[in-house]
């Protein structure tokens, strides 16, 4: 089950990164610091709301805490999202096939 | 908060020809939908699809010009279902053709029932998608 909690954390752009930065393997949060010059505290208040939404999981390796991905709740997300994303290119590419062959009328 | 769905594209025609199949009734109804639209500020008309039960819309967009500058922009309120939003297009020429910019925005990310949000198309979000693919691939082998 999706909840409104997953929409807003992925509608801040920079959690959108952090996610995409964990989609691409495990990383501690200094690895997250450097790409967004923030502090500590800020990253760590993006994933404790990616956390909350259940779309990231922390485990202590040593002294660190490394974060990974759980993309699970996101497949609602997608899907709903998917549906305007494909009716909009569908349509766009359909203007564009209408525009080819008004031209096509044009040059016989 | 508020956020949108956002393209943009090269079009190999002209904008006077692009415009002219953005608000034309007979022209949108072979690309888009069956509809009413006149190029006219303030006119009111209707898009009709099919019902979409899973998104709560019966198919009807209840639409109202709200900006109408040929052959550069053009904008319509949306409304259907849960959704209250604009559509936007801005044409500028490019080449021999058309830089066409699409804008889907008003998605409220706070109304649940909208269930939809932000712009989806930014490249981090969009290797996300990539990633992610791959992701849940690993995840199934690891079961």
């Amino acid at each position: 089950m999706t909840t409104p909690d997953v929409y807003r954390a992925i509608s801040d752009p920079t959690r959108r990164r952090i996610l995409d930065l964990l989609a691409v393997k495990e990383r501690p949060v200094r690895e997250l610091m450097e790409p967004f010059d923030m502090s500590q505290p800020a990253v760590s208040q993006h994933l404790k709301v990616l956390r909350e939404a259940g779309l990231v999981k922390e485990r202590k390796v040593g002294r660190e805490r490394q974060y990974r991905l759980t993309p699970g709740p996101l497949k609602e997300v997608a899907s709903w999202i998917g549906h305007y994303d494909r009716f909009w290119r569908e349509r766009i590419a359909a203007l564009e096939r209408y525009l080819d062959e008004e031209a096509d009328k044009d040059e016989p | 908060v508020s956020t949108s769905i956002q393209y943009e594209f090269h079009l190999k025609h002209p904008p006077r020809k692009v415009w002219a199949a953005l608000t034309t009734r007979e022209a949108m109804e072979k690309w888009l939908m069956p509809n009413d639209f006149e190029p006219r500020l303030g006119h009111r008309f209707t898009l009709r699809r099919e019902p979409m039960p899973a998104l709560n819309f019966d198919g009807i967009a209840h639409c109202e010009v709200t900006q109408l500058d040929p052959p550069k922009l053009l904008a319509f309120t949306f409304r259907g279902g849960p959704l209250d939003s604009v559509i936007t297009f801005e044409l500028e020429p490019e080449d021999t053709g058309t830089r066409l910019r699409f804008e889907h925005s008003g998605f409220d990310v706070e109304d649940p029932r909208q269930k939809i949000s932000f712009n989806f198309m930014g490249s981090g979000w969009k290797s996300l998608g990539e990633n992610l693919d791959r992701v849940a691939g690993a995840l199934e082998e690891a079961r």
